[in-house]
């Protein structure tokens, strides 16, 4: 990838605000709306949600991240760990977008639905949530801030929420496509797998046992399996929702 | 009877539920590992499951059945709790908020009852159709493929297809129906689904036969699910909860 690419110019631009932002937090709200411009611009040249392949769905997560984590940062008193975890987690996946390549051809006719759109882009918001909800764990680990962990908790619940409704709209969109809501490929089983650690996840930290320390590490365990879940199957087992 | 009580104690606690959850997990990762790489598993797009499980040999799916087992031990669970909580707070004055999880977990039932019903009674069939061909519902009705349509794009890229049908029932027109992509037509419990379209030669479709009796059962279980959820979230968005506050 080239200097004079539009692309890498657009990511180092929101990289070097995002960066900035760390000194003053004025700075965040360009570095997003370069994300979300890039995406709205993709989405009118394309017709649709710029949401399929690993480019655009990487660069959709980190912005995703971007949009709930740094508000979070503003509830809390010691900010700062939040704030630049929640920065280096986006760009983390805003570069790691940069080597594949844009997905710009038409989609096959059993894409265009509103339920495939709505089941990509709710998977994502809630991986954002689990990404944060990591950090928000690790933050807890480390400084031991109580807050964290609730937030933490909190994060999750909502990102549950999310990746419970992504899984009914991508049955839904299923039924209608395939005949079937539920296919035996390795990605649908790892969701499944995600989708229970989560839920083991939120009756554990009920208990006096798994409170604090193991719920943050749950918390943190969880996201692994996200990123399997996304790129370890998409990328190293046949399935269904290949890239 | 103290064997009795043991047993009840054990399916109330909560920390069953996390063990059991644990447990499913490990045999899902094994199951996860072993699918992609046996041939034997392609089978399962196309055959109830317990029909592949019974036909299949047990050390392919010692896992499913092991998941099967404490999927079961899971639904006791969850139904001893949820009757535990709504039988001893139901003089509780926000009970709206102690029913939303019980909403939940009636939601996760009808998924697993979903998957119960469709694991025994799914069906699958697939063919090709060509404008005049006769699909024989098991029903007793036939379907007829009047006219399949593409719609192409000026690369040459397909961008939609449909095929016009007529149900006869002893040669009398019952309906008519078209089907595209994403929208199937349904007849007798059964769903006729259009994969893909050829035009050269001559029209042709992929078509797919499907039966899958869990399906209202798993949208009514999503739509439980999230309105459970949805009121959790709503009445505790304000609610400070600390951790570890339920009994184990």
């Amino acid at each position: 990838m080239s200097l004079g690419n539009p692309v890498l110019l657009l990511t180092l631009a929101a990289a070097a605000f995002y960066t900035l932002g760390c000194r003053r937090k004025f700075f965040i709200l360009p570095a997003f709306l370069i994300q979300a411009g890039y995406m709205f611009y993709r989405g009118m040249l394309l017709g649709r949600m710029p949401i399929v392949g690993p480019h655009d769905t990487l660069f959709f997560l980190s912005a995703s991240i971007a949009l709930f984590g740094f508000p979070l940062t503003f509830k809390q008193e010691n900010s700062r760990p939040l704030f630049y975890s929640v920065t280096a987690l986006s760009l983390l996946f805003l570069f790691l977008s940069l080597p594949f390549k844009p997905h710009s051809s038409p989609l096959p006719p059993v894409l265009k639905t509103v339920w495939f759109e709505a089941h990509v882009a709710l998977s994502f918001f809630s991986y954002a949530l689990f990404g944060i909800g990591a950090v928000l764990g690790a933050v807890f680990l480390s400084a031991g801030e109580k807050r964290s962990e609730l937030l933490q908790y909190k994060t999750i619940v909502v990102g549950y929420f999310l990746f419970s409704a992504a899984m009914v709209f991508g049955g839904i969109w299923a039924y209608l496509a395939w005949g079937t809501y539920w296919l035996w490929t390795p990605k649908e089983l790892w969701t499944v797998i995600l989708w229970l650690f989560y839920g083991l996840y939120l009756h554990a930290r009920l208990t006096s046992r798994w409170t604090g320390r193991p719920a943050a590490l749950l918390g943190i365990v969880g996201f692994i399996i996200v990123m399997f879940t996304y790129l370890g199957v998409s990328l190293l087992m046949k399935s269904s929702h290949s890239f | 009877m103290d064997l009795l009580k043991k047993a009840l104690k054990t399916f109330l606690s909560l920390k069953t539920t996390v063990w059991l959850l644990l447990v499913l997990l490990v045999v899902l990762f094994y199951g996860s590992l072993i699918m992609p790489s046996r041939p034997e598993f392609q089978e399962l797009y196309t055959l109830p499951l317990f029909r592949w499980l019974t036909g299949s040999p047990f050390r392919l799916t010692w896992w499913l059945w092991l998941s099967i087992a404490v999927l079961s031990l899971i639904t006791i669970n969850t139904l001893a709790c949820s009757v535990d909580s709504v039988v001893k707070k139901r003089g509780a004055r926000n009970w709206l908020l102690i029913i939303s999880p019980q909403v939940v977990h009636v939601g996760f039932l009808f998924i697993l009852l979903a998957h119960l019903l469709s694991s025994y009674g799914s069906y699958k069939g697939m063919a090709y159709a060509y404008e005049g061909s006769v699909l024989r519902l098991p029903g007793g009705a036939e379907a007829v493929f009047d006219r399949i349509k593409t719609t192409v794009d000026p690369t040459g890229y397909v961008t939609g297809w449909s095929a016009d049908i007529t149900y006869y029932r002893k040669n009398r027109v019952v309906t008519r129906d078209v089907i595209r992509p994403n929208d199937p037509s349904f007849h007798d419990g059964f769903g006729i689904y259009v994969r893909t379209v050829r035009q050269s030669p001559y029209p042709v479709a992929l078509i797919e036969l499907s039966r899958e009796p869990g399906a209202p059962f798993a949208l009514a279980g999503g739509f439980f699910f999230l309105m459970g959820m949805s009121l959790l979230l709503l009445l505790k968005a304000r609610r400070e909860e600390p951790a570890g506050t339920l009994r184990e």
